[in-house]
Protein backbone atom coordinates (compact mmCIF):
# COMPACT_ATOMS: atom_id res chain seq x y z
CA UNK A 1 0.00 0.00 0.00
CA UNK A 2 2.45 2.14 1.21
CA UNK A 3 5.34 4.14 -1.45
CA UNK A 4 7.31 4.42 1.40
CA UNK A 5 10.48 2.14 1.17
CA UNK A 6 11.28 0.01 4.50
CA UNK A 7 13.62 3.00 5.09
CA UNK A 8 11.60 5.45 5.38
CA UNK A 9 10.23 6.05 8.62
CA UNK A 10 6.08 6.32 8.89
CA UNK A 11 6.19 9.27 10.98
CA UNK A 12 9.23 10.76 12.70
CA UNK A 13 8.83 13.76 15.33
CA UNK A 14 12.34 15.39 16.23
CA UNK A 15 12.24 17.54 19.53
CA UNK A 16 9.23 19.42 18.90
CA UNK A 17 7.51 21.82 21.06
CA UNK A 18 3.50 23.55 20.94
CA UNK A 19 3.06 26.29 23.28
CA UNK A 20 -0.51 27.68 22.84
CA UNK A 21 -1.09 31.67 23.72
CA UNK A 22 2.78 32.15 24.10
CA UNK A 23 3.05 35.15 25.95
CA UNK A 24 -0.22 35.74 27.73
CA UNK A 25 -1.28 34.63 31.56
CA UNK A 26 -2.99 31.75 29.14
CA UNK A 27 0.20 30.10 27.92
CA UNK A 28 -0.04 26.28 27.57
CA UNK A 29 3.07 23.92 27.00
CA UNK A 30 0.96 21.78 25.47
CA UNK A 31 4.09 19.53 23.99
CA UNK A 32 8.00 20.23 25.76
CA UNK A 33 10.70 18.31 23.02
CA UNK A 34 8.71 15.93 22.10
CA UNK A 35 10.47 12.90 19.93
CA UNK A 36 7.85 9.70 18.62
CA UNK A 37 9.32 7.30 15.95
CA UNK A 38 6.66 5.22 14.15
CA UNK A 39 7.90 2.72 11.70
CA UNK A 40 5.49 1.59 8.35
CA UNK A 41 2.99 -1.38 9.92
CA UNK A 42 3.15 -0.15 13.53
CA UNK A 43 0.29 0.01 15.98
CA UNK A 44 1.28 3.11 18.21
CA UNK A 45 -0.94 4.39 20.63
CA UNK A 46 -0.77 7.77 22.51
CA UNK A 47 -2.19 7.51 26.45
CA UNK A 48 -2.17 10.02 29.39
CA UNK A 49 -4.19 12.38 31.37
CA UNK A 50 -5.91 15.38 30.10
CA UNK A 51 -3.88 17.79 29.10
CA UNK A 52 -0.82 15.80 28.40
CA UNK A 53 -1.06 16.86 24.64
CA UNK A 54 -1.63 12.98 23.30
CA UNK A 55 -4.36 15.01 20.81
CA UNK A 56 -2.15 18.13 20.23
CA UNK A 57 0.22 15.52 19.12
CA UNK A 58 -1.79 13.54 16.82
CA UNK A 59 -2.40 17.07 15.30
CA UNK A 60 1.38 18.50 14.76
CA UNK A 61 1.92 14.97 13.10
CA UNK A 62 -1.45 15.85 10.69
CA UNK A 63 -0.30 18.99 10.17
CA UNK A 64 -3.80 20.34 11.62
CA UNK A 65 -1.26 22.23 14.00
CA UNK A 66 2.17 23.92 13.28
CA UNK A 67 4.44 23.12 16.19
CA UNK A 68 6.00 25.63 18.07
CA UNK A 69 8.97 24.61 17.68
CA UNK A 70 10.97 20.91 16.28
CA UNK A 71 10.30 18.85 12.73
CA UNK A 72 7.56 16.54 11.83
CA UNK A 73 8.56 13.87 9.05
CA UNK A 74 5.52 11.64 7.73
CA UNK A 75 6.41 9.28 5.19
CA UNK A 76 9.42 11.39 4.96
CA UNK A 77 8.00 13.96 3.66
CA UNK A 78 7.41 17.19 5.44
CA UNK A 79 3.89 17.31 7.57
CA UNK A 80 2.93 19.95 5.68
CA UNK A 81 3.25 18.38 1.88
CA UNK A 82 2.07 15.01 3.17
CA UNK A 83 -1.41 16.46 4.36
CA UNK A 84 -1.15 18.13 1.04
CA UNK A 85 -0.01 14.52 -0.89
CA UNK A 86 -2.90 13.01 1.94
CA UNK A 87 -0.90 10.40 3.07
CA UNK A 88 -2.97 9.52 6.19
CA UNK A 89 -6.49 9.95 7.00
CA UNK A 90 -7.84 10.76 10.00
CA UNK A 91 -11.01 9.30 12.02
CA UNK A 92 -12.25 10.94 15.00
CA UNK A 93 -14.21 10.35 18.32
CA UNK A 94 -17.07 12.24 16.95
CA UNK A 95 -17.76 10.12 13.43
CA UNK A 96 -17.89 13.56 11.88
CA UNK A 97 -19.67 12.08 9.04
CA UNK A 98 -22.00 14.72 6.43
CA UNK A 99 -25.17 14.03 7.68
CA UNK A 100 -26.61 15.79 4.30
CA UNK A 101 -24.42 12.85 2.32
CA UNK A 102 -25.47 8.95 1.69
CA UNK A 103 -22.99 6.70 3.08
CA UNK A 104 -21.41 6.20 -0.43
CA UNK A 105 -21.02 10.28 -0.76
CA UNK A 106 -19.23 10.15 2.96
CA UNK A 107 -17.18 7.45 1.75
CA UNK A 108 -16.32 9.20 -1.73
CA UNK A 109 -15.73 12.59 0.25
CA UNK A 110 -11.61 12.45 0.01
CA UNK A 111 -11.39 10.93 -3.23
CA UNK A 112 -14.19 13.72 -5.07
CA UNK A 113 -11.49 16.13 -3.15
CA UNK A 114 -8.37 13.90 -5.47
CA UNK A 115 -10.34 14.75 -8.00
CA UNK A 116 -11.49 10.75 -8.88
CA UNK A 117 -13.75 9.66 -11.34
CA UNK A 118 -17.23 8.57 -10.52
CA UNK A 119 -16.91 5.13 -11.81
CA UNK A 120 -13.48 4.90 -9.67
CA UNK A 121 -14.90 5.92 -6.78
CA UNK A 122 -17.48 3.99 -6.86
CA UNK A 123 -15.38 0.69 -7.06
CA UNK A 124 -13.24 2.22 -3.90
CA UNK A 125 -16.38 2.64 -2.37
CA UNK A 126 -17.82 -1.18 -2.64
CA UNK A 127 -14.30 -2.36 -1.55
CA UNK A 128 -14.18 -0.24 1.64
CA UNK A 129 -17.97 -1.27 2.16
CA UNK A 130 -16.73 -4.49 2.34
CA UNK A 131 -13.35 -4.19 4.28
CA UNK A 132 -15.91 -2.54 7.00
CA UNK A 133 -18.33 -5.18 6.72
CA UNK A 134 -21.40 -3.19 5.84
CA UNK A 135 -22.03 -3.74 2.16
CA UNK A 136 -25.60 -3.24 2.20
CA UNK A 137 -25.64 0.17 3.96
CA UNK A 138 -24.22 2.16 0.84
CA UNK A 139 -27.34 4.31 0.22
CA UNK A 140 -28.16 5.10 3.85
CA UNK A 141 -28.19 8.22 5.70
CA UNK A 142 -25.42 8.06 8.59
CA UNK A 143 -27.98 9.16 11.15
CA UNK A 144 -29.79 6.02 10.47
CA UNK A 145 -26.84 3.74 11.33
CA UNK A 146 -25.57 2.49 15.06
CA UNK A 147 -22.89 4.80 16.46
CA UNK A 148 -20.88 1.88 16.13
CA UNK A 149 -21.50 1.39 12.17
CA UNK A 150 -21.11 5.10 11.95
CA UNK A 151 -17.63 4.75 13.25
CA UNK A 152 -16.73 1.95 10.44
CA UNK A 153 -18.08 3.85 7.90
CA UNK A 154 -16.07 6.88 9.48
CA UNK A 155 -12.81 4.59 9.26
CA UNK A 156 -13.72 3.09 5.28
CA UNK A 157 -13.58 7.06 4.97
CA UNK A 158 -10.22 7.44 6.41
CA UNK A 159 -8.64 4.55 4.67
CA UNK A 160 -10.70 5.72 0.91
CA UNK A 161 -7.72 7.07 -0.40
CA UNK A 162 -5.55 4.42 0.61
CA UNK A 163 -3.54 6.10 2.76
CA UNK A 164 -0.20 4.77 4.29
CA UNK A 165 -1.40 6.26 7.87
CA UNK A 166 -4.30 6.16 9.99
CA UNK A 167 -4.61 8.81 12.42
CA UNK A 168 -7.36 8.55 15.16
CA UNK A 169 -8.16 10.41 18.11
CA UNK A 170 -10.33 8.35 20.73
CA UNK A 171 -12.54 7.16 18.04
CA UNK A 172 -13.99 4.49 19.99
CA UNK A 173 -14.45 6.86 22.97
CA UNK A 174 -18.63 7.21 22.26
CA UNK A 175 -19.20 3.81 22.08
CA UNK A 176 -20.27 0.87 24.38
CA UNK A 177 -17.90 -1.19 25.91
CA UNK A 178 -19.42 -4.32 23.90
CA UNK A 179 -19.20 -2.41 20.55
CA UNK A 180 -15.81 -0.77 21.53
CA UNK A 181 -14.38 -3.97 22.32
CA UNK A 182 -15.17 -5.61 18.68
CA UNK A 183 -14.40 -2.61 17.11
CA UNK A 184 -11.22 -2.91 18.32
CA UNK A 185 -10.76 -6.21 17.11
CA UNK A 186 -11.78 -5.09 13.21
CA UNK A 187 -9.96 -2.15 13.35
CA UNK A 188 -6.91 -4.60 13.83
CA UNK A 189 -8.26 -6.82 11.09
CA UNK A 190 -8.40 -3.80 8.78
CA UNK A 191 -4.81 -2.80 9.22
CA UNK A 192 -3.68 -6.02 8.93
CA UNK A 193 -5.46 -6.44 5.68
CA UNK A 194 -4.47 -3.28 4.08
CA UNK A 195 -0.60 -3.22 6.03
CA UNK A 196 -1.82 0.69 7.49
CA UNK A 197 0.28 2.64 10.16
CA UNK A 198 -1.67 3.91 12.78
CA UNK A 199 -1.25 6.54 15.56
CA UNK A 200 -4.19 5.96 18.12
CA UNK A 201 -5.09 8.35 21.01
CA UNK A 202 -6.87 6.79 23.70
CA UNK A 203 -7.68 7.33 27.30
CA UNK A 204 -7.91 3.37 28.16
CA UNK A 205 -5.40 1.68 29.03
CA UNK A 206 -6.76 -1.82 27.69
CA UNK A 207 -7.84 -0.83 24.32
CA UNK A 208 -4.22 0.98 24.40
CA UNK A 209 -2.66 -2.28 25.06
CA UNK A 210 -4.73 -4.52 22.91
CA UNK A 211 -4.16 -2.59 19.84
CA UNK A 212 -0.72 -1.11 19.57
CA UNK A 213 2.41 -2.77 19.32
CA UNK A 214 3.80 0.28 21.55
CA UNK A 215 2.12 2.46 24.04
CA UNK A 216 3.42 6.13 24.70
CA UNK A 217 2.44 7.09 27.85
CA UNK A 218 2.28 11.04 28.38
CA UNK A 219 2.48 13.22 31.08
CA UNK A 220 0.95 16.96 31.42
CA UNK A 221 2.14 20.10 32.35
CA UNK A 222 4.26 20.25 29.88
CA UNK A 223 3.56 17.39 27.73
CA UNK A 224 6.06 15.14 27.71
CA UNK A 225 6.54 11.10 26.83
CA UNK A 226 7.25 9.82 29.68
CA UNK A 227 7.91 6.31 28.55
CA UNK A 228 7.01 3.63 26.18
CA UNK A 229 5.70 0.37 26.46
CA UNK A 230 6.24 -2.55 24.17
CA UNK A 231 3.49 -5.02 23.75
CA UNK A 232 5.04 -8.13 22.55
CA UNK A 233 1.41 -9.64 22.35
CA UNK A 234 1.99 -10.77 18.07
CA UNK A 235 -0.21 -9.67 15.83
CA UNK A 236 -2.60 -12.04 15.84
CA UNK A 237 -4.75 -10.86 18.61
CA UNK A 238 -7.87 -12.29 19.21
CA UNK A 239 -10.78 -12.06 22.16
CA UNK A 240 -8.62 -14.68 23.72
CA UNK A 241 -5.86 -11.65 24.24
CA UNK A 242 -7.54 -10.37 26.39
CA UNK A 243 -7.38 -12.89 28.65
CA UNK A 244 -3.80 -13.77 28.61
CA UNK A 245 -1.18 -13.14 31.08
CA UNK A 246 0.90 -11.14 29.30
CA UNK A 247 -1.69 -8.52 28.48
CA UNK A 248 -2.70 -8.17 32.16
CA UNK A 249 1.08 -7.78 32.34
CA UNK A 250 1.32 -4.83 30.02
CA UNK A 251 -1.71 -3.35 31.35
CA UNK A 252 -0.28 -2.52 34.97
CA UNK A 253 3.17 -1.90 33.13
CA UNK A 254 1.03 1.01 31.40
CA UNK A 255 -1.10 2.14 34.55
CA UNK A 256 2.41 1.89 36.56
CA UNK A 257 3.80 4.24 33.64
CA UNK A 258 0.93 6.57 33.84
CA UNK A 259 1.17 6.70 37.45
CA UNK A 260 4.48 7.93 37.79
CA UNK A 261 3.56 10.38 35.25
CA UNK A 262 0.80 11.69 36.95
CA UNK A 263 3.07 11.78 40.11
CA UNK A 264 5.09 13.72 38.45
CA UNK A 265 3.28 16.12 37.23
CA UNK A 266 1.63 16.25 40.84
CA UNK A 267 5.16 17.11 42.02
CA UNK A 268 5.62 19.86 40.10
CA UNK A 269 2.27 21.15 41.67
CA UNK A 270 0.54 21.44 38.01
CA UNK A 271 -2.90 20.19 38.05
CA UNK A 272 -4.40 17.68 35.28
CA UNK A 273 -8.09 17.16 36.04
CA UNK B 1 -57.13 23.61 12.90
CA UNK B 2 -56.12 26.23 10.70
CA UNK B 3 -60.09 26.14 9.73
CA UNK B 4 -61.32 25.92 13.61
CA UNK B 5 -59.02 28.86 14.03
CA UNK B 6 -60.60 30.90 11.08
CA UNK B 7 -63.89 29.89 12.47
CA UNK B 8 -63.00 31.10 15.94
CA UNK B 9 -62.45 34.49 14.53
CA UNK B 10 -65.07 34.99 12.62
CA UNK B 11 -67.08 34.04 15.40
CA UNK B 12 -65.66 36.43 17.87
CA UNK B 13 -65.78 39.02 15.17
CA UNK B 14 -69.62 38.86 14.44
CA UNK B 15 -69.55 38.40 18.16
CA UNK B 16 -68.70 41.54 18.89
CA UNK B 17 -70.76 43.39 16.05
CA UNK B 18 -73.59 41.86 17.48
CA UNK B 19 -73.36 43.02 21.27
CA UNK B 20 -70.81 45.72 20.78
CA UNK B 21 -72.03 49.66 21.15
CA UNK B 22 -72.89 51.22 17.30
CA UNK B 23 -71.16 53.96 17.14
CA UNK B 24 -68.03 52.93 19.52
CA UNK B 25 -67.49 54.10 23.49
CA UNK B 26 -64.96 55.46 25.51
CA UNK B 27 -62.66 54.08 28.59
CA UNK B 28 -61.84 56.21 30.76
CA UNK B 29 -62.76 59.68 28.11
CA UNK B 30 -60.18 57.62 25.32
CA UNK B 31 -62.55 56.45 22.20
CA UNK B 32 -61.29 52.56 22.24
CA UNK B 33 -64.15 50.90 21.80
CA UNK B 34 -64.40 50.45 18.21
CA UNK B 35 -67.87 51.31 16.33
CA UNK B 36 -69.42 48.29 15.03
CA UNK B 37 -71.48 50.11 12.25
CA UNK B 38 -71.58 48.43 8.56
CA UNK B 39 -68.80 51.25 7.58
CA UNK B 40 -65.90 50.03 10.39
CA UNK B 41 -66.84 46.13 10.53
CA UNK B 42 -68.36 44.52 7.78
CA UNK B 43 -70.09 41.52 8.18
CA UNK B 44 -67.67 38.64 7.77
CA UNK B 45 -69.86 37.19 4.93
CA UNK B 46 -70.23 40.59 3.44
CA UNK B 47 -66.47 40.62 2.91
CA UNK B 48 -66.56 36.81 1.71
CA UNK B 49 -69.50 38.17 -0.91
CA UNK B 50 -67.04 41.34 -1.69
CA UNK B 51 -65.40 39.45 -3.89
CA UNK B 52 -68.11 38.52 -6.41
CA UNK B 53 -69.14 41.83 -6.94
CA UNK B 54 -68.31 44.14 -9.83
CA UNK B 55 -65.38 45.82 -9.58
CA UNK B 56 -65.83 50.03 -9.43
CA UNK B 57 -63.74 51.65 -12.31
CA UNK B 58 -62.58 48.40 -13.78
CA UNK B 59 -65.62 47.62 -16.71
CA UNK B 60 -67.60 44.58 -15.72
CA UNK B 61 -65.07 42.37 -14.27
CA UNK B 62 -65.17 41.09 -10.55
CA UNK B 63 -63.10 42.22 -7.70
CA UNK B 64 -61.80 38.74 -7.12
CA UNK B 65 -60.81 39.00 -10.56
CA UNK B 66 -59.17 42.75 -10.20
CA UNK B 67 -57.53 41.39 -7.01
CA UNK B 68 -55.92 38.69 -8.80
CA UNK B 69 -54.08 40.45 -11.11
CA UNK B 70 -52.76 43.18 -8.55
CA UNK B 71 -51.50 40.40 -6.77
CA UNK B 72 -49.91 38.46 -9.56
CA UNK B 73 -48.17 42.11 -10.44
CA UNK B 74 -47.11 42.30 -6.63
CA UNK B 75 -46.01 38.79 -6.91
CA UNK B 76 -43.79 39.02 -9.34
CA UNK B 77 -42.08 42.41 -7.57
CA UNK B 78 -41.83 40.43 -4.15
CA UNK B 79 -40.11 37.07 -5.90
CA UNK B 80 -37.60 39.67 -7.50
CA UNK B 81 -37.35 40.97 -4.05
CA UNK B 82 -36.62 38.29 -2.44
CA UNK B 83 -34.64 36.74 -5.22
CA UNK B 84 -31.96 39.98 -5.20
CA UNK B 85 -32.06 39.56 -0.93
CA UNK B 86 -31.17 35.98 -0.80
CA UNK B 87 -28.42 36.46 -3.31
CA UNK B 88 -27.36 39.90 -1.58
CA UNK B 89 -28.18 38.36 2.17
CA UNK B 90 -25.66 34.99 1.43
CA UNK B 91 -23.31 36.71 -0.28
CA UNK B 92 -22.95 38.91 3.05
CA UNK B 93 -22.82 36.10 5.39
CA UNK B 94 -19.97 34.45 2.92
CA UNK B 95 -18.18 37.38 3.29
CA UNK B 96 -18.36 38.01 6.93
CA UNK B 97 -17.91 34.35 7.82
CA UNK B 98 -14.73 34.81 5.36
CA UNK B 99 -13.17 37.18 7.18
CA UNK B 100 -14.09 37.75 10.56
CA UNK B 101 -12.62 41.31 10.86
CA UNK B 102 -15.56 41.87 7.87
CA UNK B 103 -18.29 40.49 10.48
CA UNK B 104 -17.03 42.86 12.94
CA UNK B 105 -16.98 45.85 11.21
CA UNK B 106 -20.39 45.21 9.08
CA UNK B 107 -22.91 43.65 11.30
CA UNK B 108 -23.62 46.49 13.09
CA UNK B 109 -24.39 48.83 10.45
CA UNK B 110 -26.68 45.86 8.86
CA UNK B 111 -28.76 45.96 12.27
CA UNK B 112 -28.60 49.58 11.89
CA UNK B 113 -29.95 49.12 8.11
CA UNK B 114 -32.89 47.60 9.73
CA UNK B 115 -33.82 50.72 11.89
CA UNK B 116 -34.48 52.94 8.89
CA UNK B 117 -38.14 53.16 8.04
CA UNK B 118 -38.56 51.90 4.31
CA UNK B 119 -41.04 55.08 3.88
CA UNK B 120 -37.78 57.03 4.76
CA UNK B 121 -35.63 55.29 2.06
CA UNK B 122 -38.61 54.77 -0.91
CA UNK B 123 -37.65 58.82 -2.56
CA UNK B 124 -34.04 58.12 -2.41
CA UNK B 125 -34.57 54.51 -3.92
CA UNK B 126 -36.46 56.44 -6.87
CA UNK B 127 -33.76 59.23 -7.44
CA UNK B 128 -31.20 56.69 -7.84
CA UNK B 129 -34.12 54.22 -10.07
CA UNK B 130 -34.55 57.20 -12.04
CA UNK B 131 -30.57 57.92 -12.71
CA UNK B 132 -30.30 54.60 -13.39
CA UNK B 133 -32.94 54.27 -16.17
CA UNK B 134 -34.52 51.56 -14.49
CA UNK B 135 -38.03 50.40 -14.83
CA UNK B 136 -40.05 51.34 -11.95
CA UNK B 137 -41.72 47.88 -10.51
CA UNK B 138 -37.10 47.73 -9.94
CA UNK B 139 -37.47 50.50 -7.03
CA UNK B 140 -40.31 48.07 -5.43
CA UNK B 141 -37.47 44.55 -5.52
CA UNK B 142 -34.87 46.80 -4.79
CA UNK B 143 -36.66 47.89 -1.13
CA UNK B 144 -38.57 44.67 -0.74
CA UNK B 145 -34.58 42.93 -1.09
CA UNK B 146 -33.65 45.82 1.80
CA UNK B 147 -36.26 44.09 4.02
CA UNK B 148 -35.40 40.37 3.26
CA UNK B 149 -31.82 40.35 3.04
CA UNK B 150 -31.33 41.00 6.87
CA UNK B 151 -33.10 37.27 8.40
CA UNK B 152 -30.77 35.16 5.50
CA UNK B 153 -27.58 37.54 5.93
CA UNK B 154 -27.99 36.50 10.15
CA UNK B 155 -29.39 33.36 9.19
CA UNK B 156 -26.95 31.99 7.06
CA UNK B 157 -23.65 33.42 8.90
CA UNK B 158 -25.29 31.75 11.31
CA UNK B 159 -25.30 28.24 9.35
CA UNK B 160 -21.74 28.86 7.77
CA UNK B 161 -20.22 29.17 11.63
CA UNK B 162 -22.42 25.70 13.11
CA UNK B 163 -20.07 22.96 11.21
CA UNK B 164 -18.40 21.03 13.84
CA UNK B 165 -14.91 21.58 14.51
CA UNK B 166 -14.22 17.76 13.80
CA UNK B 167 -15.68 18.39 10.25
CA UNK B 168 -13.48 21.62 9.55
CA UNK B 169 -10.47 19.43 10.55
CA UNK B 170 -11.32 16.61 8.61
CA UNK B 171 -11.59 19.55 5.32
CA UNK B 172 -8.04 20.66 6.64
CA UNK B 173 -6.60 17.12 6.73
CA UNK B 174 -7.66 17.23 3.09
CA UNK B 175 -6.22 20.17 3.05
CA UNK B 176 -9.28 22.03 1.02
CA UNK B 177 -9.30 24.98 0.19
CA UNK B 178 -11.44 27.76 2.12
CA UNK B 179 -14.13 27.84 -1.14
CA UNK B 180 -13.84 23.68 -1.44
CA UNK B 181 -15.01 23.75 2.57
CA UNK B 182 -17.96 26.41 1.91
CA UNK B 183 -18.73 24.37 -0.94
CA UNK B 184 -19.02 20.63 0.87
CA UNK B 185 -19.24 21.50 4.20
CA UNK B 186 -20.05 24.67 5.54
CA UNK B 187 -22.80 25.49 3.22
CA UNK B 188 -24.59 22.42 3.09
CA UNK B 189 -24.56 22.74 7.07
CA UNK B 190 -25.92 25.73 7.13
CA UNK B 191 -28.95 25.25 5.11
CA UNK B 192 -31.33 23.93 7.82
CA UNK B 193 -29.91 27.44 9.73
CA UNK B 194 -31.04 29.27 6.55
CA UNK B 195 -34.67 28.10 6.50
CA UNK B 196 -36.23 30.10 9.24
CA UNK B 197 -34.33 33.08 7.72
CA UNK B 198 -35.60 32.50 4.50
CA UNK B 199 -39.39 32.08 5.49
CA UNK B 200 -38.78 35.71 7.31
CA UNK B 201 -37.27 37.18 4.02
CA UNK B 202 -40.09 35.91 1.83
CA UNK B 203 -43.11 37.59 4.19
CA UNK B 204 -41.32 40.27 4.41
CA UNK B 205 -40.34 40.98 0.47
CA UNK B 206 -44.15 41.15 0.32
CA UNK B 207 -44.55 43.47 2.76
CA UNK B 208 -41.78 46.10 1.25
CA UNK B 209 -43.16 45.75 -2.36
CA UNK B 210 -46.69 46.26 -0.82
CA UNK B 211 -45.16 49.42 1.31
CA UNK B 212 -43.32 51.09 -1.69
CA UNK B 213 -46.64 50.58 -3.55
CA UNK B 214 -48.72 52.43 -1.15
CA UNK B 215 -45.07 55.33 -0.86
CA UNK B 216 -44.92 55.77 -4.45
CA UNK B 217 -47.72 55.43 -6.28
CA UNK B 218 -47.54 54.23 -10.21
CA UNK B 219 -47.01 50.77 -9.13
CA UNK B 220 -50.49 48.70 -9.33
CA UNK B 221 -50.57 46.31 -6.98
CA UNK B 222 -52.25 45.03 -4.10
CA UNK B 223 -50.72 47.94 -2.17
CA UNK B 224 -52.37 49.86 -4.40
CA UNK B 225 -55.53 47.88 -4.42
CA UNK B 226 -55.73 48.81 -0.56
CA UNK B 227 -55.43 52.60 -0.51
CA UNK B 228 -57.34 52.57 -3.83
CA UNK B 229 -60.42 50.48 -1.98
CA UNK B 230 -60.06 52.60 1.03
CA UNK B 231 -61.30 55.82 -0.91
CA UNK B 232 -64.60 53.55 -2.02
CA UNK B 233 -64.77 52.59 1.32
CA UNK B 234 -68.83 54.60 1.34
CA UNK B 235 -69.92 52.79 -1.46
CA UNK B 236 -68.20 49.68 -0.72
CA UNK B 237 -66.68 49.37 2.98
CA UNK B 238 -66.34 45.24 2.81
CA UNK B 239 -63.16 46.07 -0.43
CA UNK B 240 -60.70 47.08 1.54
CA UNK B 241 -60.76 43.89 3.50
CA UNK B 242 -60.95 42.47 0.12
CA UNK B 243 -57.48 43.80 -0.64
CA UNK B 244 -55.95 43.08 2.96
CA UNK B 245 -57.20 39.32 2.30
CA UNK B 246 -55.34 39.33 -0.85
CA UNK B 247 -52.39 40.78 0.53
CA UNK B 248 -52.12 38.01 3.45
CA UNK B 249 -52.72 35.36 1.12
CA UNK B 250 -49.84 36.47 -1.21
CA UNK B 251 -47.73 36.55 1.91
CA UNK B 252 -48.98 32.68 2.72
CA UNK B 253 -48.01 31.45 -1.03
CA UNK B 254 -44.17 33.30 -0.53
CA UNK B 255 -44.15 31.32 2.46
CA UNK B 256 -45.17 28.57 1.37
CA UNK B 257 -42.74 28.84 -1.43
CA UNK B 258 -40.08 28.27 0.84
CA UNK B 259 -41.71 25.65 3.14
CA UNK B 260 -41.90 23.38 -0.18
CA UNK B 261 -38.46 24.50 -0.91
CA UNK B 262 -37.31 23.10 2.57
CA UNK B 263 -38.91 20.07 2.45
CA UNK B 264 -37.11 19.27 -0.66
CA UNK B 265 -33.75 20.67 0.58
CA UNK B 266 -34.68 18.80 4.26
CA UNK B 267 -35.73 15.54 2.51
CA UNK B 268 -33.15 13.08 3.76
CA UNK B 269 -31.95 14.79 6.97
CA UNK B 270 -32.71 13.77 10.35
CA UNK B 271 -35.58 15.11 12.26
CA UNK B 272 -33.96 17.32 14.73
CA UNK B 273 -34.39 20.86 15.74
CA UNK B 274 -32.20 23.13 15.06
CA UNK B 275 -31.12 25.31 17.93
Amino acid sequence: MSDATPQTRAVEVSDASMVFNPGTPGEVAALDHVDLTVEPGDFVSLIGPSGCGKSTLLRVIANLLEPTDGSVLVNGKSAHQARIDQDYGMAFQQSGLFEWRTVTKNIELPLELKGWDKKRRQERVREMLDLVKLPDRGEHMPWELSGGQQQRIAIARALAAHPPLLLMDEPFGALDEMTREHMQSELLQICAATGTTVVFVTHSIPEAVYLSDRVVVMSAGPGRITEIVSVDLGRDRDEDTREDDTFYKKITEVREALRGSEMSAEARGIEDR
Amino acid sequence: MLFASLAIAILLWEFYKAVGPEDGGDIFGWRIIPKTNDRVMPHTWTMAAEFGDDAIGSGDQKVWQVLLGYAWYTFRMAIAGLALGVFVGVGLAVFMARFKIVERGLLPYLVISQTIPLIALAPQVTVIRGSLDLPQWTSAAALAAFLSFFPVTVSTLRGLQSAPAASLELMDSYAASWWTTLRKLRFPAAVPYMVPGLKLAATASVIGVIVTEITLGGLRGVGFATIDYSQKVTSQPASVYAAVFAAAVLGLIMFGIVVAGESIAMRRRPKEVVG
